[in-house]
Order: structure tokens, then C-alpha cells, then sequence
């Protein structure tokens, strides 16, 4: 297993736009110059290889050998085959967001335990209009009503539970409204709403790794060195 | 209505327009295995097709899909009645634990409409479900999962279907949005299917 590089290296934090208000809040804590801190569109992880191109761009694009942290999971696939080049990268080692808006992977895993059939929500998700109301919208605009009705349906009709996952209860309060709206257009599938609070224990384990000196990235975190290949089957977990 | 006009509008996934034709065509005299293997299979093959090419996405290719079943649902009846081979028996399930399953009703679609005779298993499907597929005449094996946490059913299904002595008569496709081309190889599947379109594709070479 490798280990952090020594601090001194550059850090560039590439991520998606639903974790822009919790890592920026965790920033300010950090010590010294900050992080060069880049978001990507929500919507990227739809075609996963699009993602993939972008992520790849942009870590080739960076100059100086650095420590390049992902604000991702492996998303699809969207995040396997992504080639570090002459930097360090560092990722949470969940599928998507949902671990990570949780707090941990056991967290996860406790959810789905709970109620397989979930349908996620965040505020991130909320303001980027991917949730199934919007997108029940979207698709009528584009297929017409009876169409968008059918679409819907296929993808929806096993869910059973609408979890609006927030970072605390002020933000709870505030897309309460928005997420029972969601909530309202889903009980046609008996979907439940339900509200669960997150934790940012999981970034803020991320953060402290990067400010470690030669830590290991333990069992949550992929650590993939120059050269090296970030791959599908190191996501895959045996529990 | 003409055939040509049917398979036009299942490629543009129009239902209720298949439905009146295939309903024409049939008033008509024209026989039940012409208006699917020049309408309905051909159409579902250029929709494969375009999907691959990238001319059409997910939606596009679901509406066709809709279109040819409603137009295969009033055939069967008379195709029952005729001797018209299927294209082969393949079984096909989101593995236990998983409850996805779009990705799953666009396969069994696509192979229904390239002829396939399709037992769909539903979702959270456990490994005996599977062997029992087999032991049923299951030429072809589909398994789905859409978590890396569910993924390990995949695996446990392998090892169920040779602990029953089944695997050599069967061939296992999988696919699914964390999976990959390796993880097939690693668990002893015959293949990796990256889309209802590709998996069609394969299941055909599998059993030629």
C-alpha cells in the first residue's frame, strides 16, 4: 500500500459541484495557501465517459507534479481508467456521492440495508434539478406527456423510499420545501420521504489525509502514484 | 399500412402507430411472421444500430423498444399458431441485493425484439433463480448490478451455477453501470455486455 507523498507538493482538488459548500467549508480551516479547488457540472456522471474525458483533461492539465484529490466515487465507471501521469491522486473509494454525503461507506451500507430501493437527494441535487420532478418536467418538454409519464415510470416504479440527505438541520430546513415538492410527485410509486442527516466526517477524513505527512490512505481512500492507474476493480469491495 | 411504415414508426417509437398498423397489417392477410421479421426485428435492429452510433440515447431506444412489444403482443396469438422459430431462450435477472432494473428491462426488450425468447426473473434474483433458468432450457444467462456491493452476487450466482453442474450448458453475460470487461473475466462469465445494444449483439454470437 503506498503512502502519502511528503507534504510540499501542490494540492488541486477536482470535484463534483455537489460537494462545493461542504469542502469549501472545511477549507477554511486549512493551513497555508489553499488548495487550487475546481468544480465539474452535476450532470457529468449521465454519460460516464464524459466524465472520464473531463476528469483526464484536467488532470493532465495541471503542470506541477501535485497531489490531485477527486471529489468523486467511481460514479459509473466514470472515474476507472484514469491514468495519474506524473501526480499522486487521492479518492474516496465508494460507487458515488451517497457514502460520501453520509459520512462514511458503513453509513451506506446501513441505508441500503435499511430500504434497498432508495432514491437520494441532496441539496446539490436539488439546485441542479436532478431529481425525478424536474426531470419528469424536462422529459415532457422534450417526448410529450404521455411519453415522459411512461419514462418515469420504467426507471421509478421500484423505489420505495425518498431520502433527502442534508449536512445539518439548518439546511434541512431550508430545501424542506423543495424536497417534499419531490416528495409529493413520487408517492405515485409509494415512494416514502424521508429526511436523514449527513456528516462530513468523509471529506474531512479526505482533508486530513492530504494534510498528513505520509500517512496511509487506509481502506476508504484510493491512493494511486505517478504512473499509476485508477481502476474499477480497486472500488470493488469483499464485505 | 404498409411493413415499411410499421418499422418506421417503431424506430421513431410510436405506439400507438404500431399498434394500428400491425393491426392493419394483419386484417390485410399479411402473415404474422413477415410483419415481425420485416417490421418489428429489422426496425429493432437499425434502433440498435443508431443507439451504437450514438445517433439516439436511452429514451429513444426505450420508446422503440415500447412500440415493437405492443406490436409483438398482437402477433403472438397468431405467431403461436405458426411454427416460428425463436431466436434462442435467454434468462436474465438484477442480482440479489440489487434492485435496479432499467438497464435490465432495456436488455430483455432489445431481445425480444432480435427474436430471443426472454424470461425476465425481476430484480433481487438469487443464484438459485438462476441455476433454476438453466434447468429450465435457459440457453443464455443475463445478470445485472448496479453497485460494487452487489457485484459479489454476481460472482456467488457463477459459483452456484457450477455447483450444480450447469454452467457448461449455459452462457453467462453480464453488465451493469460498475461493471466491467475484466470483472466478467475474473468471475468466469463468457461475456460483458456495455449496453442493451451490445448485449443483444453478443448474446446472438453466444449461441450462433
Amino acid at each position: 500500500m503506498n503512502a502519502l507523498p511528503p507534504p510540499g507538493r501542490p494540492v488541486v482538488i477536482l470535484a463534483c459541484r455537489v460537494f462545493q459548500h461542504w469542502l469549501e467549508n472545511l477549507l477554511q480551516a486549512w493551513a497555508g495557501a489553499p488548495p487550487a479547488l475546481t468544480f465539474f457540472d452535476y450532470g457529468l456522471h449521465a454519460v460516464p465517459k464524459n466524465l472520464r474525458q473531463t476528469i483526464q483533461a484536467a488532470i493532465d492539465s495541471v503542470d506541477q507534479p501535485s497531489l490531485i484529490v477527486l471529489g468523486y466515487g467511481l460514479c459509473g465507471n466514470g472515474l476507472s481508467d484514469i491514468r495519474a501521469g506524473q501526480h499522486f491522486l487521492l479518492i474516496p473509494r465508494t460507487d458515488d456521492c451517497i457514502a460520501i454525503l453520509l459520512g462514511s461507506y458503513q453509513a451506506y451500507r446501513r441505508e441500503m440495508d435499511r430500504e434497498p430501493g432508495t432514491y437520494y437527494l441532496s441539496k446539490g441535487w436539488l439546485e441542479a434539478g436532478t431529481n425525478p420532478l424536474r426531470e419528469s418536467q424536462k422529459l415532457a418538454e422534450k417526448y410529450g406527456a404521455e411519453k415522459a409519464a411512461w419514462l418515469m415510470e420504467v426507471q421509478y416504479h421500484k423505489y420505495r423510499r425518498l431520502a433527502m440527505v442534508a449536512r445539518d438541520g439548518d439546511e434541512l430546513e431550508r430545501y424542506r420545501s423543495q424536497a417534499e415538492a419531490v416528495a409529493a410527485y413520487c408517492a405515485r410509486w409509494d415512494m416514502r420521504y424521508e429526511e436523514l442527516l449527513g456528516s462530513d466526517g468523509y471529506l474531512l477524513r479526505l482533508i486530513e489525509l492530504v494534510q498528513s505527512d505520509g500517512a496511509q490512505p487506509g481502506e476508504d481512500f484510493l491512493l494511486i502514484p505517478p504512473g499509476g492507474l485508477l481502476e474499477q476493480a480497486l472500488f470493488v469491495r469483499t464485505d | 399500412m404498409t411493413l415499411e411504415q410499421i418499422f418506421q414508426n417503431v424506430v421513431e417509437g410510436e405506439m400507438a402507430a404500431v399498434e394500428a398498423g400491425v393491426r392493419s397489417a394483419l386484417e390485410q392477410g399479411i402473415p404474422a411472421d413477415r410483419i415481425l421479421n420485416e417490421a418489428l426485428i429489422q426496425a429493432m435492429a437499425k434502433v440498435g444500430r443508431l443507439f451504437e452510433e450514438g445517433e439516439i440515447f436511452v429514451p429513444e431506444m426505450l420508446f422503440a423498444a415500447r412500440a415493437m412489444q405492443t406490436g409483438l403482443k398482437l402477433l403472438k396469438p397468431a405467431l403461436a399458431a405458426t411454427d416460428v422459430q425463436s431466436a434462442g431462450k435467454v434468462a436474465i435477472g438484477t442480482v440479489q441485493g440489487d434492485l435496479h432494473d432499467i438497464g435490465k428491462n432495456l436488455v430483455v426488450m432489445m431481445l425480444e425484439g432480435a427474436g430471443f425468447e426472454v424470461e425476465d426473473l425481476g430484480t433481487d434474483v438469487p443464484p438459485e433463480k438462476f441455476v433454476q433458468a438453466v434447468q429450465n432450457g435457459a440457453q443464455v444467462i443475463g445478470m445485472s448490478a448496479l453497485l460494487t456491493t452487489t457485484m459479489a452476487s454476481m460472482l456467488k450466482t457463477m459459483e452456484a451455477l457450477r455447483a450444480a453442474g450447469v454452467r457448461e450448458h449455459v452462457k453467462v453475460v453480464i453488465g451493469g453501470a460498475p461493471v466491467t470487461d475484466a470483472y466478467a473475466r475474473k468471475i468466469g462469465a463468457d461475456a460483458y455486455a456495455a449496453d442493451a445494444s451490445v448485449a443483444t449483439r453478443i448474446v446472438r454470437q453466444l449461441i450462433a
